[in-house]
């Protein structure tokens, strides 16, 4: 048995060796996927919250940059998408996991919209009970199974938990993504997904038919989800929570024109219930929805359109009272 | 837990480890204990219904030992019968009769309506049925000795390495092996983890990496005609063979590192020269089942020619059927059976035509030739197994091989999306790796491949074993997707 410990320890440490030498270039120079650089980030003081709305729109350096003396860092971006990242438990508990320990001043952005507060219609949470047993998260919240809500560790590089259960490209693709000209999706470090595609008015065909799917999907959202009180709970368990821990403002980002036309057939009041949750809990809320930002699909912002936006939002939160 | 998982790559090891550490009596149980681990790592409460199983089972065959004539034994294994195939029929057709009864009632105007049932199909159920029938069948005809210990008959039914997918093993090939103890042996536990290397391979960087061409088409096949179509039927067609194939490996592998030799399951089954020969290559254990628990007692080929194609379209009804509760796998089946009547009807006319072609004197492109159209029959089958219903498979089986001349800048980037956008590499790589199996298969056809690695120099030997777990660590695609044979 001895003799085989032995080959098998000197085959597999001559495979660890060469596969952990092409694993570290290909995470050092290459590049992973949309997640994953907001997982290896250390933890942080300060955090752009949402989906990917927000995760496209607003750029942490920016905000950094001209608020970087009022707030704590580091900052990042950790926002997800839709199916990831809906204000819930899920996402509450990955927020707590991520946010640096004895923060004290760091700024806390929600971005806000009805799509993530929403449920499926037939989700069953009445009679559910306070707190919830797993099964009901996972009955309730169909995010429960996603990896923001079910990764433990948020803020470790490399981060092997990550690769190792969420990394569904193979390792040989990471060596190929070392160019990042090359890259449509660019995930900095500071966690903003940067969608590298032309300006759409270069093509306003395309612009027109990218609109119309995203506007397809949303429209069945429409259709089949509704606004949950449960969500707008977990809500304001998040801002009392971040409270704790310095600054936090609500946020409704710009969108395509048609997609704010049907978030406001969607949901109408929606700008109501947020101003009086931000009055409730205290915070403030900054409404963009109906600013013309251009978009890549009538949903989320240019890049171009995502640093304007970012600046813009620097200067009005620089203009609010400095907290205590 | 799948074998390729990280739940299995922490479980093997260290039961392994465990499995030769412990003294030789306590091997047995621990094997048993680590079965129902495995098991029940899926759904616990399956559990309970492969110890009832299991339970019936050997009460039966023990009771039946115990009796002298066939008549007395009979009710035991009427009973038996009746709980394994009443077990298979409620969890995996029970909705599926009962959904085509309402629609053929609709269908005529007749008012029926029939409950369905929410149960989850239970993994493995039609691999550790068909394994407990067969022992039970054997026992009742005398030609196996029922086992009179539980524990070893309930390893029988449980042993971890095939309980899942099979390969399905009698008991008369089972049974000696769990009575003997098994000691360390270098070169077996080498050469069953050479196997599951292997088996791994297959399973991670080809099948998966298929799976990623053929699912976009075969998920909206409507979108595509012509080239995308008969892209994906082929990619999927390999995809389904490394995928069973790379199971069994596993399997076998697993269960020759604890000492156990499970029967072979495929012997390149894509080299057959016929469709006959395809399903003696093809799945072995379960052709073997159907062979000696169908069609003989059907009266096999002894009741005359019609008779006996007729055997042969009830077994591969049976065999499509047993694939899954749904139309395609029964029309799949069917087609098979329609395969092998017309090739035996044909026999006469077949052997004229390669005399005239003067085939008959070049076996060797003869046989290309049968293996060539073979390939081509069976893969034309996989339409009717991979398709999500009855429409999609018959819109893919007649627009194959129309719509060439249309171009195809609108389609191939929807065919070959599931590959990413580094589709060229992806490509490359499938086909390396298909080139790969494609010549192993061609080796293994001529002789043992363990026999003709071991003639290489170790150093040779030991640099391919490396290179072959680099390719998997870089190129393997690891999303912990489930085999396809699992779901049956």
């Amino acid at each position: 048995m001895l003799k085989l410990l032995l080959r098998l320890g000197l085959l597999l440490g001559a495979v660890g060796l060469l596969g952990g030498l092409g694993l570290a270039t290909g995470l050092r120079h290459g590049y992973v996927d949309a997640f994953y650089a907001r997982f290896a980030a250390p933890s942080a003081g300060s955090l752009v919250l949402g989906t990917s709305r927000a995760a496209q729109a607003i750029k942490p350096d920016v905000l950094a940059a001209r608020l970087g003396q009022r707030y704590e860092g580091p900052w990042l971006n950790y926002a997800f998408t839709l199916a990831e990242s809906p204000y819930g438990p899920g996402y509450f508990s990955s927020i707590q996991r991520k946010l640096a320990p004895g923060t004290r001043h760091g700024l806390f952005v929600l971005a806000v919209d009805p799509w993530s507060l929403s449920l499926p219609k037939n989700a069953q949470y009445r009679g559910a009970t306070d707190p919830l047993k797993p099964r009901e998260k996972a009955a309730i919240f169909p995010e429960e199974k996603s990896m923001v809500s079910q990764l433990a560790s948020v803020s470790q590089n490399p981060n092997f938990d990550y690769l190792a259960h969420y990394l569904h490209k193979p390792f040989y693709q990471l060596l190929l993504d070392t160019d990042t000209a090359r890259v449509v999706e660019r995930l900095h470090h500071d966690g903003w997904l940067e969608i590298a595609l032309p300006p759409p008015t270069a093509n306003p065909a395309l612009l027109r038919r990218r609109t119309a799917e995203k506007l397809a999907t949303y429209r069945t959202l429409a259709a089949t989800n509704t606004l949950a009180v449960v969500r707008e709970l977990n809500l304001e368990h998040t801002i009392s929570f971040l409270l704790k821990h310095g600054q936090v403002v609500l946020v409704r980002l710009p969108t395509g024109p048609e997609m704010a036309a049907l978030e406001d057939q969607y949901v109408p009041y929606f700008d109501d219930s947020m101003t009086r949750m931000a009055h409730h809990m205290g915070v403030p809320y900054l409404n963009y929805l109906h600013q013309p930002y251009p978009t890549n699909d009538g949903n989320h912002l240019t890049r171009t359109a995502a640093a304007q936006l970012s600046q813009r939002l620097a200067n009005d939160l620089a203009r609010l009272p400095t907290q205590p | 837990m799948l074998f390729n998982s990280l739940h299995f790559l922490v479980f093997f090891p260290v039961f392994v480890g465990l499995y030769f550490g412990l003294p030789a009596r306590w091997r047995a149980p621990l094997l048993l204990a680590g079965s129902y681990y495995f098991y029940l790592s899926w759904k616990p409460v399956y559990g309970l219904l492969l110890a009832a199983t299991t339970l019936l089972d050997y009460f039966s065959g023990v009771r039946m030992s115990r009796l002298a004539t066939p008549a007395q034994r009979r009710p035991w294994l009427y009973l038996s019968l009746a709980s394994n195939l009443g077990t298979l029929f409620l969890f995996k057709y029970f909705n599926f009769f009962t959904d085509t009864a309402v629609a053929l009632a609709a269908a005529l105007h007749l008012p029926l309506a029939a409950p369905t049932l929410a149960l989850a199909l239970p993994v493995g159920v039609s691999f550790y049925t068909f394994q407990s029938v067969a022992y039970i069948v054997d026992v009742y005809q005398g030609k196996l000795e029922a086992e009179q210990n539980l524990g070893r008959f309930a390893l029988f039914v449980a042993f971890w390495p095939q309980l899942v997918a099979g390969p399905i093993e009698r008991g008369g090939q089972m049974l000696p092996q769990l009575r003997r103890p098994h000691a360390f042996d270098y070169g077996r536990v080498a050469s069953g983890l050479r196997l599951m290397a292997w088996g791994m391979f297959k399973k991670v960087v080809i099948a998966d990496r298929l799976a990623l061409l053929a699912n976009p088409v075969f998920d909206h096949p409507h979108r595509f005609v012509g080239l995308p179509l008969l892209l994906a039927v082929a990619a999927f067609t390999i995809q389904i063979y490394a995928d069973f194939s790379g199971y069994t490996d596993l399997a076998r592998g697993a269960a020759r590192v604890l000492g156990y030799n499970l029967v072979l399951n495929f012997r390149q089954p894509y080299l057959a020269a016929s469709v006959g020969d395809f399903w003696r290559r093809w799945h072995m254990s379960l052709s073997g089942w159907f062979r000696d628990y169908v069609y003989i007692p059907l009266g096999g080929s002894r009741a005359g020619r019609a008779r006996t194609q007729l055997n042969v379209l009830i077994v591969f009804f049976l065999s499509g059927l047993w694939h899954g509760a749904s139309w395609t796998f029964v029309l799949w089946g069917a087609l098979h059976g329609g395969y092998l009547v017309a090739e035996s009807l044909t026999a006469p006319a077949r052997a004229t035509l390669a005399r005239g072609l003067g085939l008959a004197a070049r076996p060797r492109l003869q046989q290309a030739v049968g293996t060539a159209l073979t390939l081509a029959l069976v893969a034309y089958a996989w339409i009717f197994f991979r398709a999500n219903n009855l429409p999609d498979a018959f819109y893919i089986a007649t627009h194959l091989f129309s719509g060439w001349g249309q171009p195809l800048a609108a389609q191939l980037p929807a065919a070959l999306a599931g590959l990413g956008r580094h589709f060229v590499a992806e490509l490359l790589v499938a086909a390396g790796a298909v080139a790969l199996l494609a010549a192993v298969d061609y080796r293994a056809e001529r002789g043992s491949v363990a026999a003709w690695l071991a003639s290489w120099p170790a150093a040779a030997r030991w640099v391919s074993y490396a290179g072959l777990l680099l390719v998997m660590l870089y190129c393997g695609i690891f999303g912990s997707s489930q085999f396809i044979y699992f779901q049956f």
